[in-house]
């Protein structure tokens, strides 16, 4: 859960909260060591006062115990807890070798003559003193030694609150103290990380940012040195420059196409307008010859107002195809009229037959672009005419198929040689050669969110682009 | 009872009386007096005020000895290693050959005290019968109050005193007997009326925690004794002008005030005779 969230996060954040984290987690490592170490050295402390405590009354006591001096024993424990460090005895009981107490600091409570067991009941030896910080009572049982015997025995109950009062002290300035620097250098780790980041924020921000593709990152947002983040802006900054480099190059390339593609045309539409010239200066001639013969000259006029509009539709429709580029016109009926004159001349000049078809109504052309259709179309023509070489067969069908346009070209010829497929069927480069215009069919058809097939049957390469009619209008 | 305390202040007024100004011919051998718990002996103020005055008074050094038993100052004083010391009436009369009385502590216009029997202020008991079976503090096994006649009452009730109590210890100091009943270490107490008195006056906090019971007769106040063959010495006859005319200098009447004392005077043996009866009892018991 808390994984996925952080996942979504940007890295630079994630990083950052990492990094943090970390610190955390070794202030925290760091405070419970320095606890553990802490509370082993408060209790050994303890256990060694109480040890001295015990030896000390020991010590006073022993002489007076043999002789069961019970004044002597009981103004020895009770000067012993007035004194300073006797402040800590809370209670003291001293018995002889019968476990009878002699003397005790409060002798209402271990009255004497009385068994110590009472009392020993919640005590610890020394031997098995477990002492534990936070303890506020520590209650010993030990034995009173004089000369080399035991006397007697002793039980005496400490207070060490202030100990433990001051271990509490101690851990909880210790934890806030832990707790601050680990906080800060959480910060500080955090800080430290999204500056090291930003580059890679920048970077992904210039990588995902519009729809233009890559986008060049200042450099005055690139770290200066040789940092390994600063050479990776620079090589991303390197990388777009040759992405649109070669965007730059491949509109070229089609640009200059669609000049190839009428190139190609130019000299048969160069005689397509010079044969009818001939007779049409003929019927000039005629006219001026025979000026006086309304009869001829009416025909002759027929015949110059018939080859001159065919001329005028050759040129318009070689204008049509350079200038409907830049214009956003819809595909119309006629645009495949155009094509079928502007392709007449080759054909005619390599003697080939076409087969033209178009079935397709207004409405479902209407939702396409004129501009990239006719270029695709010319195309296909173009390279189905060259590939069926002179006296082949061409056809060119247009129909609805569904909610698309579907584009049939198809030739005689000996088909398509690899390259060429791959150039019209996969986006892969290919390297520098003939069928340029196949490359940009493809581009063109892809742009429209089209799709291409290719197959052949019966000794007959066949061609077909499905175009999908976007939102058309009629339906609505 | 604090003795390295005042057995460092004892070590200092020494040092101080050591360099006093000489007195008569042969004064040079200090006098030694000795003292034991019969007074309020953890008192260093007291017992450097006595010190000064005695010095003063005697024009030589003057040597205090404290000792913790009426015992061994007793044998000191027999053996020489004391000039003079100031004792219980018991010991006295228990060497009443051998010592003699150079002056006896006037309190309360009379040189006589009393024996308290103390326990402690919510004990029910209402005399000495009601404490039998009970734990008892005595001061001293040489002690008139603090031991001999509380040991001569149970005799003169007709118990045997080694058993009428449970368990009896043995403080070696007055004010220690009030210390034990106060602190409850034992029932009751046998104690030195006057130092009872004088605790009340001056530690209200520790005598109040203790309620006297019962007071026996009056009895002689203990006494300053030295050895009876040694009486003649001009050092003794020196102490005692000193000691009966402690009034008449400021130091003296200092020392005097800090005991709660009116003065020492010379008193017959008489004095002491209800103690002596005290003891008759006792033998007869024995």
């Amino acid at each position: 859960m808390i994984l996925r969230w952080l996942g979504r996060l940007p890295l630079a954040v994630r990083v950052s909260v990492l990094a943090a984290g970390l610190m955390v987690g070794l202030g925290i490592i760091a405070s419970q060591q320095v606890l553990v170490s802490l509370t082993r050295s408060q209790e050994s402390r303890l256990r060694e006062l109480v040890r001295l405590h015990v030896d000390g009354l020991s010590i006073a006591l022993g002489p007076a115990v043999l002789r069961e001096d019970v004044w002597e024993v009981f103004d020895t424990l009770d000067r012993a807890s007035r004194a300073g460090e006797g402040r800590r005895m809370v209670m003291t009981a001293v018995a002889d070798s019968e476990g009878l107490i002699l003397a005790a600091t409060d002798p209402r409570n271990a009255p004497l003559g009385s068994p110590l067991s009472a009392l020993a009941a919640s005590a610890r030896t020394l031997e098995d003193l477990e002492v534990h910080a936070g303890d506020e009572r520590i209650s010993v049982l030990a034995p009173l030694s004089y000369q080399g015997r035991e006397v007697g025995k002793i039980v005496t109950v400490l207070d060490v609150s202030d100990l433990a009062a001051e271990q509490r002290r101690t851990q909880l300035w210790l934890l806030l103290g832990n707790v601050a620097s680990t906080l800060l250098l959480a910060l500080a780790g955090y800080v430290a990380m999204r500056r090291m980041l930003r580059p890679i924020s920048t970077l992904a921000g210039h990588m995902s940012a519009g729809t233009g593709g890559l986008e060049l990152i200042p450099e005055r947002e690139i770290p200066r040195g040789d940092s390994e983040v600063g050479r990776l802006l620079r090589t991303y900054n390197s990388m777009a420059r040759a992405v649109h480099e070669q965007a730059e190059a491949k509109r070229r390339l089609a640009e200059r196409e669609r000049f190839v593609s009428l190139g190609r045309l130019a000299s048969s539409l160069a005689h397509e307008i010079n044969n009818p010239l001939g007779g049409l200066l003929n019927a000039v001639d005629t006219i001026a010859r025979f000026a006086d013969r309304p009869e001829v000259v009416r025909k002759s006029a027929d015949l110059l107002q018939r080859g001159l509009g065919h001329l005028r539709d050759v040129s318009r429709a070689a204008l049509e195809q350079n200038r409907l580029d830049t214009s956003d016109m819809p595909l119309r009926a006629e645009d495949f009229e155009d094509l079928q004159l502007l392709m007449g001349p080759e054909i005619q000049r390599q003697q080939q037959e076409l087969a033209w078809e178009v079935e397709a109504g207004p409405a479902c052309l209407d939702g396409l672009p004129a501009a990239p259709v006719r270029q695709i179309a010319l195309n296909l023509l173009l390279n189905a005419s060259a590939a069926a070489a002179r006296g082949g067969h061409v056809g060119m069908s247009v129909r609805r198929a569904g909610d698309a346009l579907e584009l049939v070209v198809e030739d005689d010829g000996p088909g398509l040689p690899p390259k060429a497929l791959a150039r019209l069927l996969s986006p892969e480069p290919t390297g520098p050669g003939p069928g340029m215009g196949l490359r940009v069919v493809r581009d063109l058809v892809a742009a429209l969110g089209g799709r291409i097939e290719h197959r052949r049957e019966n000794a007959v390469t066949v061609i077909a682009v499905r175009l999908p009619v976007p939102g058309r209008r009629d339906a609505a | 009872m604090q003795p390295a305390l005042s057995r460092r202040a004892f070590t200092l007024t020494a040092a101080a009386a050591a360099i006093l100004p000489a007195g008569p011919a042969g004064a040079e051998t200090p006098i030694r007096f000795g003292l034991t718990p019969v007074f309020l002996d953890n008192d260093a103020e007291v017992i450097d005020l006595m010190h000064a005055a005695l010095a003063e008074g005697m024009g030589r050094p003057v040597e205090l000895v404290q000792r913790r038993t009426y015992e061994e100052v007793t044998a000191l004083l027999l053996e020489g290693g004391v000039d003079a010391a100031w004792v219980c009436g018991y010991p006295y009369l228990q060497h009443r050959k051998a010592l003699t009385l150079i002056g006896v502590p006037v309190w309360q216009g009379k040189p006589l005290y009393r024996s308290y029997l103390i326990v402690a202020p919510d004990d029910p008991a209402r005399g000495l019968a009601d404490l039998a079976g009970g734990t008892h503090a005595f001061s001293d096994p040489n002690s008139n109050s603090g031991w001999l006649v509380t040991t001569t009452d149970i005799i003169r009730m007709g118990r045997r005193p080694e058993t009428f109590f449970a368990r009896s210890i043995f403080t070696y100091g007055h004010r220690n007997v009030v210390r034990a009943v106060a602190a409850g270490l034992t029932r009751s107490g046998s104690v030195d009326g006057y130092v009872w008195e004088v605790l009340k006056l001056e530690e209200p906090g520790l005598a109040g925690r203790t309620r006297v019971v019962t007071r026996s007769e009056w009895l002689g106040f203990p006494p300053i004794v030295c050895r009876a063959d040694r009486a003649g010495e001009e050092g003794i006859r020196s102490l005692h002008r000193v000691l009966l005319e402690l009034p008449q200098t400021e130091t003296g009447r200092r020392t005097l005030a800090a005991l709660h004392l009116d003065a020492i005077a010379d008193e017959p043996p008489s004095v002491f005779d209800g103690i002596a009866a005290r003891m008759a009892d006792l033998e007869a018991a024995g």
